[in-house]
């Protein structure tokens, strides 16, 4: 028994006993491990993390720092402070815990430099910043743990990249330091033991897993109202949903993006007869406001949040006894995570409620609760390094001291995401570092690093050390605008006409690309009111109040997530077997006997395309149901080849589901002559050249770019839109830098990255090219003479979602027409 | 794309340029040449290619038009030690069109200094009856300028599309931006204000290899100018 009786009495004086995992934590690492602790929600796991610190600290009181917290969320450090000085001041012991965050003022975190505490709670960022410092290895040389918490949250994206260079450095600086992480049940938890595992080569990673919670008590709506064919609002679902709220002390209703937590918070509030306290919380809201939702709540003075993932992860919110997820549940792994925020007592189940937001989302429903049911993962895998990360690493390295690269690049594949990099790309990065990286040596004279006689790095001057630290994190801003609220009919579209009308309120902000899609007069709803869009003013959008109830422009934008793999499979395998059809509603299953009797069901090993006419134009849908950013990619590169087939496609709108493209030319037509042959469209060719050429124009590959940019340290994040008082922008735009080294150094280590980053979130081509693979030879085509039931929800999303098509140019041609039409009198 | 100003007949390229020609002269505004090098001595290696591609732009555009002389109508250079800092393989690019064309640098906010880099600097061309000069000056006929860098945002049929376009009110032109590396402004933000006569006003958008024109009514403004 290896617990200090110190803290055994503290566990007694509380009525406690430690749990089984806390405990299993305690042992591997008194006997010289890592751990890798997967446990539910309010196991627990916290203490758990800290224990062995505390019983260290009891018999070996050191000054110096001993364990460094790493958390995601700055949030959660602050919290954690909170609840781990209980128990420490409890049991009367002089162990100092400190959190260090951007807030943390300035004079404090220098002293943290030259006299840290015990025990240090922090976030990747500021880990990284310490590490750029000539005194890391002073402050970090004594380390002895090192405790990660919500690991699953950081290991897949670039946070993650970024904290795994940090954990080498640290196995570099302090090789006796052991890792503990915490996770949430994960698909892979081997992969997440290896990465903390690797940091510290001369440490085993022990896999513990936690005792399990309470199975959750899970349900789907059952309602009587008319459940809609397409569209996200839920509005049918509030009656009952406001009879739920009634029914439970404390109610989080999870949605999927900002527009509908907008969307929903208003209906409640129309429903919300008795004046029940009902917020919302979301990422655009200011964060002073988003403070006051979460005091509130801890305080236990809420009955509702409508909230977006800003509250996935972090603390305790008080007595939640109902966690509500509305619309589609995307993955099995995040219903499990958001259902656990309900309910932090173990051993009592956690309470949660799908409501499904249309008819596909009914069928995703029973997938998802079929897969949390049985306690399946398909949460993302740790993925592996970007070399933006890796480059803004490699300058904070020079930072803190010249770096031999030999044995710096034997410690960056330490890094777990990294362990492959080969000598050749991480020799470029460190060029890119140095002088651009660029085949024309155009910057030796302006290099960052120099090397010295003995063939280490250093940088050039202290200036870029400072230049470094201001631009730190993977973290990149959407560039957002104001958005202010005017009267209406005061601003008039065009520079010649009269006064623009002066500023009111700001209501919030939004992101900039949003409005690139509005014109004047389109209404749509930003806090909680319906607005319309007046116009850019300088770098604010001016907004007016809408007479009318309905926004025009929904902004959906459907979410970051698409549908998981693993929900897919059980969307398809319901679709496909009638004698499950049962246990959906009636309607719904009613939906699903018509398309079998008018067209075909899709199966699980085929694709189904049908195509339709449909007013003066023809329809093409598919049925891929591999999520909204691979149906995206799917439907550019199909548009491209059924231009070149000659169908005249004329754009097409994805769904998670589904697919519709539409056009002039006669798609039945011409597959029955054999002139469109659907094996060839779908042909996995298509992510070749036909993808190249696509991603040569695409917007995506620059927004991309821009990141990565600013991640590598290319572009300065404080010059990021900043524009004068003209709108016009200092600095040189990310567009433009792309284009002109895409054009010169297709290979150049940032358009590497930029592919990269483009291929796995926005374009999903991974996943696209699974699902060729798999269709190939396997495609079911079906003509009809009109639409198909399975095929209105996504007709009924033409109009409400973003349209796609090639049609930028044409728009140009379209005008021009329209214009010597106008001159021969025509119009 | 034939554009008729002030009675005069220019050809407006989709490259940027205006070929007049009845002088047999090329027309280029704003080159912002060494524009992305310029940042290097603050610490942003930025890609060093956008002079050679708006030079050999330039090259594409005299092979066409066969063009005599070359008039630039300031910021032809980023930065005024932009001149010095060529690269070797720029520099012999830039020699060898010079040694084809007569050349004059207008001067520009970004280059007021006179270079030595051969052909004429001056602040501002007469030419038949049109006053070239790089900031367009309001209540004055016949100006042929660039500088402010115009760009149309047009929305048809659910589509929309921002390019760098040729506009001109038959009183002033606006040149757009030549400099592979030039951003662009929306002609219906507030530095055009009052600069241009609603009523009389044409636009020429720049496409793929073609000039559109397109009228003042689809126009918009979007998120950006």
């Amino acid at each position: 028994m290896p617990l200090h009786p110190q803290i055994a009495d503290w566990f007694a004086s509380k009525g406690w006993s430690p749990r089984a995992h806390q405990l299993d934590v305690l042992e591997a690492t008194e006997a010289g491990d890592s751990a890798l602790l997967i446990a539910p929600t309010g196991a627990g796991k916290t203490l758990a993390g800290f224990l062995p610190t505390i019983n260290d600290l009891i018999d070996n009181p050191a000054k110096g720092l001993h364990t460094l917290y790493l958390s995601p969320l700055k949030a959660l450090a602050v919290d954690v402070q909170r609840n781990l000085m209980a128990p420490v001041t409890e049991m009367g012991l002089p162990i100092k815990v400190e959190a260090r965050t951007g807030d943390t003022p300035a004079h404090r975190r220098q002293r943290q430099r030259t006299d840290p505490p015990h025990i240090l709670l922090t976030t990747p960022e500021q880990l990284a910043l310490l590490l750029s410092h000539a005194d890391a290895g002073k402050l970090f040389g004594g380390l002895r743990r090192i405790v990660i918490d919500e690991l699953h949250a950081m290991v897949t994206n670039k946070r993650g990249e970024l904290l795994s260079l940090g954990l080498a450095r640290l196995g570099t600086l302090a090789p006796q330091l052991r890792i503990t992480a915490l996770s949430a049940t994960v698909a892979h938890p081997e992969i997440l033991r290896d990465w903390i595992a690797t940091p510290v080569p001369n440490a085993e990673a022990r896999l513990l897993l936690g005792t399990g919670g309470a199975m959750p008590d899970i349900g789907i709506l059952n309602t009587e109202q008319y459940v809609p064919w397409a569209g996200h609002s839920a509005a049918y679902a509030i009656p009952d949903l406001y009879q739920v709220i009634k029914a439970h002390r404390t109610t989080l209703l999870f949605v999927n993006t900002r527009s509908q937590a907008e969307l929903l918070f208003q209906l409640l509030w129309e429903a919300n007869d008795e004046d029940l306290p009902i917020a919302m919380h979301h990422g655009s809201l200011a964060v002073e406001q988003r403070r006051k939702v979460e005091a509130a709540m801890a305080e236990g003075r809420l009955r509702a949040v409508v909230c977006t993932s800003t509250l996935d992860l972090g603390i305790d919110w008080g007595d939640v006894d109902l966690v509500v997820q509305i619309g589609a549940p995307k993955g099995a792994s995040r219903m499990l995570q958001r259902i656990g925020r309900a309910n932090h007592r173990l051993d009592e189940p956690s309470k949660a409620l799908f409501v499904p937001s249309n008819r596909f989302e009914v069928l995703e429903c029973e997938a998802a609760l079929e897969a949390v049911q049985h306690n399946w993962q398909d949460s993302e895998d740790p993925v592996s390094g970007g070399l933006d990360v890796l480059a803004q690493h490699v300058l904070g390295s020079a930072c803190a001291d010249a770096f031999d690269p030999v044995a710096l690049h034997d410690e960056v594949r330490r890094a777990w995401p990294y362990r492959d990099l080969d000598w050749e790309t991480f020799e470029h990065v460190v060029d890119f570092v140095a002088t651009g990286g660029y085949a024309l040596r155009a910057y030796e004279r302006y290099a960052k690093l120099k090397v010295m006689p003995d063939g280490k790095f250093r940088i050039a001057h202290p200036g870029i050390a400072q230049q470094y630290r201001l631009n730190i994190g993977t973290i990149i801003e959407e560039a957002m605008v104001k958005v202010r609220l005017v009267r209406g009919r005061g601003f008039k579209t065009g520079a010649t006409t009269g006064p623009i009308g002066r500023g009111g309120r700001v209501l919030g902000e939004m992101e900039e690309y949003f409005f690139t899609t509005l014109t004047k007069g389109d209404t749509f709803l930003f806090g909680s009111e319906v607005v319309a869009y007046e116009g850019m003013v300088e770098s604010e959008a001016y907004v007016s109040r809408s007479q009318g109830k309905d926004p025009k422009i929904p902004s959906y934008m459907g979410g970051r997530f698409p549908l998981s793999t693993f929900l897919a499979e059980g969307v398809r395998k319901l679709l496909a077997h009638p004698d499950d059809w049962s246990q959906l509603p009636d309607q719904v299953a009613d939906w699903l006997r018509l398309q079998r009797d008018v067209s075909l069901l899709p199966q699980p090993d085929s694709l189904l395309v049908e195509t339709f006419p449909r007013g003066s134009q023809n329809f093409l849908v598919c049925y891929p149901f591999e999520g909204r950013l691979a149906h995206q990619t799917l439907g550019m590169l199909l548009t491209r080849r059924l231009e070149r087939a000659r169908a005249r496609p004329l754009g097409f709108v994805a769904s998670d589901y589904s697919l519709a493209i539409w056009g002039l030319g006669d798609f039945s037509g011409l597959i029955r002559t054999g002139r469109l042959s659907l094996d060839d469209l779908f042909d996995e060719d298509m992510l070749g050249d036909d993808l190249e050429a696509w991603l040569d124009e695409s917007a995506l590959m620059r927004r991309t770019f821009r990141n990565c940019a600013i991640i590598a340290g290319l572009i300065e994040r404080r010059h990021v839109g900043v524009k004068e008082k003209t709108g016009r922008q200092i600095t040189v735009s990310s567009d433009i830098i792309y284009d002109v080294l895409y054009q010169h150094e297709p290979d150049h280590i940032l358009i590497q990255a930029t592919r990269r980053d483009a291929a796995r979130g926005l374009l999903d081509i991974e996943r696209l090219g699974h699902m060729l693979a798999r269709i190939k030879q396997h495609i079911v085509h079906k003509p009809l003479d009109r639409i198909s039931p399975l095929a209105v929800p996504i007709l009924l999303d033409i109009g409400k979602e973003a349209v796609f098509g090639e049609a930028r140019e044409s728009a140009m041609a379209d005008a021009a027409d329209e214009l010597i039409r106008e001159a021969m009198g025509q119009v | 794309m034939l554009l008729s100003f002030c009675c005069h007949q220019f050809e407006a390229l989709p490259s940027g340029a205006l070929f007049w020609r009845a002088e047999n002269a090329l027309l280029v505004a704003d080159l912002h040449l060494e524009k992305l090098s310029s940042y290097a001595r603050r610490g942003s290696l930025l890609p060093p290619y956008d002079t050679g591609m708006t030079l050999r732009r330039l090259e594409a555009d005299l092979d066409l038009t066969g063009a005599a002389e070359v008039i630039a109508l300031g910021d032809s250079f980023h930065r005024d030690e932009g001149s010095t800092t060529l690269l070797p393989a720029d520099r012999l690019r830039l020699a060898a069109l010079m040694g084809r064309a007569r050349w004059t640098w207008i001067s520009g906010n970004h280059d007021p200094a006179p270079h030595s880099l051969g052909g004429t600097c001056a602040s501002i061309v007469e030419r038949a009856g049109l006053t070239l000069i790089h900031e367009p000056k309001r209540n004055q006929q016949g100006i042929v300028a660039g500088h402010l860098h115009p760009s149309a945002h047009i929305a048809m049929n659910g589509r929309s599309v921002r390019r760098p376009c040729f506009v001109h009110d038959n009183r002033t032109f606006i040149m757009p931006a030549y400099g592979a590396s030039t951003g662009t402004l929306n002609i219906l933000a507030p530095a055009f204000v009052g600069l241009l006569h609603w009523p009389t006003l044409e636009v020429a958008m720049i496409g793929k290899g073609r000039v559109y024109p397109v009228s003042p009514k689809r126009l918009i403004t979007g998120a950006e100018w």
